[in-house]
Parts: structure tokens; sequence; C-alpha cells
């Protein structure tokens, strides 16, 4: 300011001062409504819940007979012979619809496999002869660590699909070079007794800011 | 204000007149003044979306040398450690040879339960608040293609409901994409093993592809994306993952992070009931290359668009 020339009319260097000023009062004007938030303050956003963690478990449903040899698990549940005769097939009843009664031993099992009742038997999978086994219907015995060739022995197609990896969860590496490859038994989403999947609670949808976009209401009143 | 007054004497304490004082005092007020007036700017410094010299300087993502590259993802690193507090781990993945990603997604099995949708969110460093979700799950009546009639907003207390299925959709990585067309600076574009990218260091912030995608693919970081810190995935990519600024696209990109890396993406590992496939389509042993070659029905959705997607929705039966 003071190298400047010397205002060559008084008009002018008024002009300059009141310019001046007028910036001035303007620049504190505007700072004086940043403080006292003149402008409003920012409306608060509606607080979003964080998702629950268990719907990002990506563990199986349930627990196959393997995962639990793997595991180390109480295995006292697979001892049939604990109860069961070893050489007597144990008896089957049945109530007056021909319905298979389900023995207080074992009351935890669901019949469900099947519409019209067609595994009313328990030895369509079950071995008579040795209850710690398996059996396919045409003889050859199955381990309970290993059922796909069991169940894939009625549900075909299903089990090409699954050993072409189109059926059932998969989870690792889909380049097989680089990594590992892990596919579920069948028994880690469906209950051998009742295979169709039970519904589930779903996961929050996403949060909306305008239920109605009529009025355009808030879906909650912002804290 | 006297035109004739005479300059002051530089030599001695005169100088400081009563005029030259206050008009001293008037251009340091008139400073604060200006300052003060610019506190807005500060609170954006604090919120640390400040775009960086490094990054307003950066080069396009194709113009970049490995050197480039390497300084690029410290300056990540580092801008993410500080407003993370944690220390990720970004890589630039190129796409492999001999690799065309394809998702498909069975109709027939998907319960509509979201879990895919909530995944994608952890997985992908989304948003919390407000809500950035890559996946939308439609809940549609039996009987009906028409995307016009899902409903993806539907809170049910068990899945799936009776007279429903659930069409989950995402970006549809299409072969002719109309968001790469808009693109008015090329920010996106599609990489050799289909997937359609984004560099976040590149975008304008138009919304042109979000308009022109026909799936409602694209999402916009409105404002400064909130992310709790104990929920970032620090298993970062430059053209994935990695935190997004206010005034950003982003989209589903397929996992790149996982995907480049030979993984499956996140929303197939975490699908309960096996209804997602993922895989490469040029490798004839592959699980959507069976699905392709042997299911009955496939679905590109808004086929007549001409978008050609790479994501094929399929029926068992």
């Amino acid at each position: 300011m003071e190298n400047r020339p010397p205002a060559p009319s008084g008009r002018n260097g008024a002009l300059t001062n009141y310019w001046l000023g007028g910036l001035t009062a303007g620049f504190l004007a505007l700072a004086a409504l940043f403080v006292v938030k003149a402008g409003g303050h920012p409306v608060a956003r509606a607080v979003i819940p964080l998702v629950d963690p268990k719907f990002l478990a990506t563990t199986p449903w349930r627990q196959t007979y393997a995962d639990l040899v793997k595991a180390k698990e109480d295995l006292s549940d697979y001892d049939c012979y604990g109860c069961h005769d070893k050489n007597k097939p144990p008896p089957i009843r049945y109530d007056a619809n021909h319905k298979i009664i389900v023995p207080q031993e074992h009351s935890d099992i669901v019949m469900g496999h099947g519409s019209h009742d067609r595994n009313n038997l328990c030895f369509n999978c079950h071995n008579e002869q040795n209850l710690l086994t398996l059996q396919v219907r045409d003889g050859r015995e199955v381990s309970f660590d290993n059922i796909p060739p069991l169940c894939g022995s009625c549900h075909g197609p299903t089990y090409r699909d699954w050993e072409n990896g189109a059926h059932g969860r998969t989870s690792g590496y889909w380049n097989r070079s680089l990594g590992d490859f892990q596919r579920l038994s069948c028994a880690n989403c469906h209950n051998p007794h009742a295979p169709r999947i039970p519904t589930r609670e779903p996961a929050p949808g996403p949060h909306q800011l305008h239920p109605n976009p009529e009025t355009h209401e808030p879906a909650e009143a912002a804290p | 204000m006297s035109p004739s007054f005479p300059p002051p004497d530089k030599s001695s304490d005169a100088a400081m007149s009563r005029r030259n004082f206050l008009r001293g005092c008037a251009a340091f007020g008139g400073l604060t003044a200006l300052a003060a007036s610019l506190a807005p700017l500060r609170e954006m410094g604090e919120m640390g979306d400040y775009t960086s010299k490094e990054q307003f300087l950066q080069k396009y993502y194709k113009e970049l040398t490995p050197e480039d590259m390497t300084k690029v993802i410290a300056r990540i690193e580092g801008e993410v450690q500080r407003q993370y507090g944690l220390r990720p781990h970004v890589r630039d993945l190129k796409p492999m040879d001999g690799v065309e990603f394809v998702y498909c997604l069975n109709l027939t099995r998907c319960i509509g339960c979201r879990k895919c949708v909530h995944a994608c969110v952890a997985e992908n460093n989304q948003s919390r608040n407000p809500e950035i979700q890559y996946i939308r799950v439609l809940k549609m009546p039996h009987g009906s293609m028409d995307v016009e009639k899902g409903d993806h907003t539907y809170d049910a207390k068990q899945v799936p409901e009776k007279g429903f299925f659930y069409m989950p959709v995402q970006c549809q990585q299409c072969k002719n994409p109309p968001c790469v067309k808009v693109c008015p600076v090329n920010a996106t574009w599609q990489e050799k093993d289909g997937i359609t990218v984004i560099d976040y260091d590149w975008c304008i912030g138009c919304r042109y592809c979000e308009a022109a995608c026909p799936y409602w693919a694209r999402r916009f970081n409105f404002t400064k994306p909130e992310i709790p810190r104990e929920r970032i995935n620090p298993n970062m990519a430059y053209l994935g993952n990695r935190p997004r600024k206010q005034g950003v696209m982003e989209k589903c990109h397929f996992c790149i992070q996982r995907t480049r890396a030979g993984r499956y993406p996140a929303c197939l590992e975490v699908c309960p009931v096996g209804a997602r496939k993922f895989g490469n389509i040029l490798d004839p042993d592959s699980e959507v290359s069976y699905i392709l070659r042997e299911k009955r029905v496939f679905i590109q959705l808004k086929e007549e668009m001409g978008t050609s997607p790479r994501f094929f929705y399929y029926f068992d039966k």
C-alpha cells in the first residue's frame, strides 16, 4: 500500500478506500455467518446400524460326520451299538396310516425326505446289517464321512451338477493352479431326514431415506 | 483525504504516522476477515478429503509406469493409514492371460437372504452411512421376469416367501457396456478379462455412466464415505476396493482384488445355497462353462438392450 503511487485525485483514493472497507466488512460478515452457523447446522444423518456379523459368516449351515471327526468332536451320538443290538437289525414300526413311528430315542429326527412317504423306511439309506455305515439300495456300503455317492444314487442329475461344481457351495480358488478349492458335502446344507432348505431370516434391506416418495418423509427422525 | 499529503520520512519513527497505522490496521483486519471467511475449507481439511498434490498430478492409469504405480500405491496406503489407522495391502492386479470372467446365478436356488449384499459391502469397503450397496436383491412374483415388478426393499421375517422368487442384480459386466461409452474422461473401461473397472482418481463424478447403465448398477458417493475402522478390509486393489472419495462413482468389479488372485468373489463364498457360480468361460472345465453348456434356460437381463452381459441367470428345472 505504501509503495503505491499517490492517488491522482481525491475522488479515486476515496473510492479505493470505500471498496477496501466494503470488502473487509463483507468478509467480516461472512466470517460472522460461519461462526454462528447462520446457514443452518448440517442435518445429522439417520443412524444406520452396522449389519450383524452373523450375516457375514461363510460357515456352512450344518456339520457333517466328517466335520465332527475332523474337529475331534464328541461322537457318542454315532455309537449306535451303545443301545442297539449288534446282530439284530432294529425293528421298524408303522402306525395305522403306514407312517413310520419314530422311536422316542430318536425323537429329534423329522421324517421329511421326499413327498408321499417315499422314504418311509430307515434302511433306504441306513445299513441294517451294520448301523455304523450307510448303504445304497444296490447293497454297496457307504461310510458316514463320504455320503455324496449315496445321495447321488437317487439324485443323479444333482450329483452330476455337484461333481461339476454347479450345485452346492464352493469356496477358495476358481483358479485351481493358484490354490485350494473346497466343495461342501450334501449334508453340510441338507438335513438328510428333511432335506428341504428351511426358511431363514433375511439380512436387513437397504436403509430407506424416503420410504414414502410422495411426502419425502425421512425414515427416522434425525437425532 | 488530502491529495497533497507529503511522503513520510522513512528514516525516522515518524514513518508510522497515524494514517499509515490506520491503513495497516485496516489491511490486517481485511486479511483476517478473508482468512476467517475461508473457515469451511479448514473443516474440509480436517475431514482428510483433500485431493493431494500427488493425486492431482497423477497420470492416467494406462499411462502409469510400474515405478509410477509403486509411488501411487504408497500414496494410497499412506492416505488409508492416516484416515483409518491401519496399514492396507494395496495391489495393482492385472488381468490374466486366457481368462474371461463369467458369473452365473441360479434363480431356482436363491432364497433372497441378502447375505451377498452385506458380504460385498464388507469385502469392498463400501460406505455404511450413507449406504452404498452393489447388489440389489429383487423380490419378483412368480411367472414374470419384468424387473419393474421387482421390489428390493422387502422386509420379510422369513425368506423365501411363497409365490416369489428372488433375483439379485449387480453390475452385469457387459461385453458392450453403455457406461464406458458415455464416460467423457475415459475413467471407466473394460479390461481384457471382461471386468469393467473405474479409476477413482480419474473420475470427475459427472454420473453419466449411472444414467447410461440399464441395470442401475453404478453408485455415486454423494458424501464422504463412512466406514468404521474395524470393518475396513485391508486387502485392496487399485481398481477395486480401495476407499473411495466423495464425488466418484463405484460399482461391482467382480471382487477384482480376489478374482485376479485366483479366488472366488465374496458374494459367491457367502451364498448359503450355492446359487452363485463364477469362473473362467475360456476354460472348458470350469463350472460356468459346464452351466452354460448343460443348463437349459438362460436369461441375460434386458437382453434387448444389446449390452451382452457376462452375468447369466439360469434355472435348474
